[in-house]
């Protein structure tokens, strides 16, 4: 028996109206994520990965619009909810690491204060208990309770990082959607934060949702990993299936651009050119000016999905195989 | 905090110090000395003549007279005035300063209160007609002619509604069989202002530390009960209606000096509002799924407070000389006014004084705002 998703996006497709038009952020985008599983979305800067995130929340400025599709959350789907309603799904059901998660703490509050602040907003528990609950988090993500009365600027960046993770994890969400958590660090910090974000997942059966553009860190934390490119996603799979065998060419010149994720050293040349304007995509696949494998059909047609096993692309010369 | 108190504190006394050297020598620069004016003045009898002079020390060399001159400020000994003689210079100015301090911080309370409050609400629903016609009065006012504006103000409530009187300090006719002094009234009326905005505060406070349940109904009760208690006791005196004339005499200036600082304090607050919409903390507190009030207030509001505090310690500082057009326009004897005519009388213990005195209050405020600043922003160190 299948279980219901915890998530599962469909056709979702937002779009940022500025002077010069529409900025096709998010084109058609279809996912899901199980129970317990971890997504990795990785693509280049500028490929929609935050725009995705702050559409699952609804938390899209005012000249962004959400034209099609659901996102449908253990079945509901939250498009049409008016604000109130949202605001209970916040945080309660999604949480979510912001990419400049050192800045996502108000400087003038305590830490242990916004945390409290979270659980007070959705939760009828007593002070003490919110506060004795704070402690418990802290514990989970290595955190010295002392910290808990001081102020954002008197933590380091790791541990900032960490505060905020324990703040995601407050309210017990069904999702947290990580947005390039870690980049700000150094590379130990961020290998030691990684590697507990992925066992503290595991011990409370939480999704994920983790976001960036380095394919190692990708790689390291996600059991299905999709690539993004030019506000959709280009292929979706098991993370050992995209990394060993890549269908999409895209694939391909992103894992040759981080030869560290398999070790050796590949044939294909790195990627050149750049990513495209997403106010005036190009034709047919968004790929074809910068791909290897182009054909004529490329730039004209929308490419099809071809799937393996569980494993997709769409790609009108799938690689591989 | 007592460290950084005390190094600021000594800061500001240096700072004080210079100011009253500085002081001294620009008096001192001008041709002649002040002992030549009291020899072309006949009205003093020889005998204070030469008190005077000995009190001043104007036969010592220059270091000595400016020793003598810091002994005699810190001491507080300003001398005599020579237009108000025989009065002292430190009584002219301890009955001027509060009628100015009164004027202006009511004043400046009052805009950056009401232009904090109505600058918040423009900011947060951007677009439509209230931002528009807001952000349009406020420029309007901001850069409005002082003089002008002022005198339109006389002109519309004074003079062609009636409603208000048309300047000065107090009515004559009212204050002529009065039991008591002027000065005496306006200093109950200051007491009183102290301990009402002090009880209040001390609610407020009680309240929203606490969390205290039906806080709303409690502030507004206890404002109600502290109202009425006090005007009881001004009913019981009876000189309620001397104070009420004095009142009706600051309403006008008041009003107008309000309206003047209320268009930039309301345009800072909505430019420092629509920066901090955008950091990065606001779309956290969105996402942990506050409510959008508290949002606006707890975070953004908050955050977008400390500019607004930091002109508000300026405007406290133009308070004290900064309102010589506005004093002069509503006759009102306050410190600005008395600074020009020492300046037109060559009155110079009291133009000495007043500078001393504007130069005190100005470093205060600044200390104050120090102060505020450590409990406002946490990330300050001290
Ligand atoms: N408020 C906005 N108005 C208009 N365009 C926007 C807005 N926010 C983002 N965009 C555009 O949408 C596209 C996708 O941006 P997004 O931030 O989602 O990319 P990203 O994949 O997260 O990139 P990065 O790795 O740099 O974070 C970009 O072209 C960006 O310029
Ligand atoms: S569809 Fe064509 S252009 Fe697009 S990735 Fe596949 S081969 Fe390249
Ligand atoms: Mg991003």
């Amino acid at each position: 028996m299948s279980e219901r998703p915890v998530l599962a996006v469909e056709d979702l497709t937002m779009h940022y109206s500025i002077k010069a038009g529409a900025v096709r952020a998010v084109d058609g985008v279809t996912f899901s994520i199980e129970r317990g599983q971890a997504l990795g979305l990785v693509g280049e800067s500028g490929s929609g990965k935050s725009s995705i995130a702050m559409t699952l929340l609804r938390l899209l400025p005012d000249n962004a619009q959400i034209l099609r599709g659901k996102i449908l959350l253990d079945g509901v789907d939250i498009v049409p909810l008016s604000e109130e309603r949202m605001r209970e799904y916040r945080w309660n059901r999604i949480s979510m690491i912001f990419q400049a998660a050192m800045n996502s703490l108000n400087p003038v509050y305590k830490v242990g204060e916004q945390i409290i602040e979270a659980l007070e907003a959705h939760l009828e528990s007593a002070r003490e208990e919110s506060i004795e609950r704070v402690r418990r988090l802290y514990d989970v993500v290595n955190l010295d309770p002392g910290l808990i009365v001081r102020y954002p600027h008197e933590y380091s960046g790791g541990m900032r990082q960490r505060a905020i993770i324990a703040m995601a994890l407050a309210c017990e969400p069904d999702l947290i959607i990580a947005d390039e958590p870690t980049t700000a660090l150094d590379v130990i910090v961020q290998d030691h934060i990684l590697r507990e974000m992925r066992s503290i997942q595991a011990e409370l059966d939480m999704s994920m949702i983790y976001i960036s553009h380095d394919m190692a860190v990708i790689a390291e934390v996600s059991d299905v990993v999709g690539v993004m490119y030019a506000g959709k996603i280009v292929e979706l799979g098991g993370t050992a299936d995209v990394f060993h065998s890549p269908i999409h060419p895209y694939t391909r010149s992103l894992m040759s651009a981080f030869p560290s994720v398999t070790g050796k050293k590949r044939e294909l040349g790195t990627l050149t050119g750049e990513p495209p304007n997403l106010l005036d995509p190009p034709e047919g696949c968004r790929f074809h000016p910068r791909c290897p494998y182009a054909t004529d059909v490329c730039s004209n047609q929308e490419p099809p999905k071809v799937r393996r096993g569980n494993h997709w692309a769409a790609c009108w010369n799938p690689q591989g195989e | 905090m007592a460290r950084y108190l005390i190094k600021r504190t000594l800061q500001i006394l240096l700072t004080l110090f210079i100011f009253l050297s500085i002081v001294f020598f620009l008096v001192n620069a001008q041709p002649g000395d002040i002992s030549h004016v009291y020899s072309l003045n006949p009205d003093l009898p020889p005998e204070t003549r030469a008190k005077l002079q000995d009190l001043f020390g104007v036969n010592e060399p220059l270091w000595k007279q400016y020793l003598v001159y810091v002994k005699n400020t810190l001491t507080g000994n300003f001398g005599v005035s020579f237009s108000l003689y025989p009065r002292t210079v430190a009584d002219v100015i301890g009955e001027r300063l509060p009628r100015t301090l009164v004027l202006f911080l009511t004043a400046t309370v009052l805009s950056f209160y009401l232009g904090f409050a109505l600058g918040k609400i423009v900011a947060w629903r951007r677009g439509g007609w209230v931002e528009y016609g807001s952000t349009i009065g406020s420029v309007t006012l901001y850069t409005v002619f002082t003089p002008w504006f002022a005198l339109m103000m006389i002109w519309l409530f004074a003079f062609r509604a009636g409603w208000l009187p048309i300047g000065k300090f107090l009515d004559p006719v009212e204050w002529r069989e009065a039991p008591t002094s002027a000065n005496a009234v306006f200093n109950q009326m200051i007491i009183t202002m102290i301990v009402l905005s002090v009880a209040i505060f001390a609610v407020f406070l009680f309240t929203t530390r606490k969390r205290v349940a039906g806080a709303r109904l409690i502030q507004a009760g206890s404002i109600v009960l502290t109202a009425a208690v006090v005007a009881g006791v001004w009913i019981a005196s009876g000189v309620a209606h001397l104070a009420w004339d004095i009142v009706e005499h600051m309403i006008l200036p008041v009003g107008t000096l309000t309206l003047i600082s209320f268009g930039g304090a309301m345009l800072l607050t909505r430019n420092s509002m629509l920066e901090t919409m955008r950091e990065d903390y606001v779309t956290a507190a969105r996402a942990k799924g506050l409510p959008e009030k508290q949002v606006r207030d707890r975070h953004v509001a908050r955050n977008a407070l400390l500019p607004v505090v930091t002109s508000f310690v300026f405007s406290l500082a133009f308070a004290v000389d900064g309102g010589i057009i506005i004093e002069s326009v509503f006759s009102w004897p306050g410190m600005g006014q008395t600074l020009i005519s020492a300046a037109t009388t060559e009155d110079l213990p009291l133009a000495v004084g007043a500078f001393v005195f504007v130069g005190i209050f100005v470093l205060v405020a600044h200390l104050a705002a120090d102060v505020l600043y450590v409990y406002l922003d946490p990330r300050i160190r001290y």
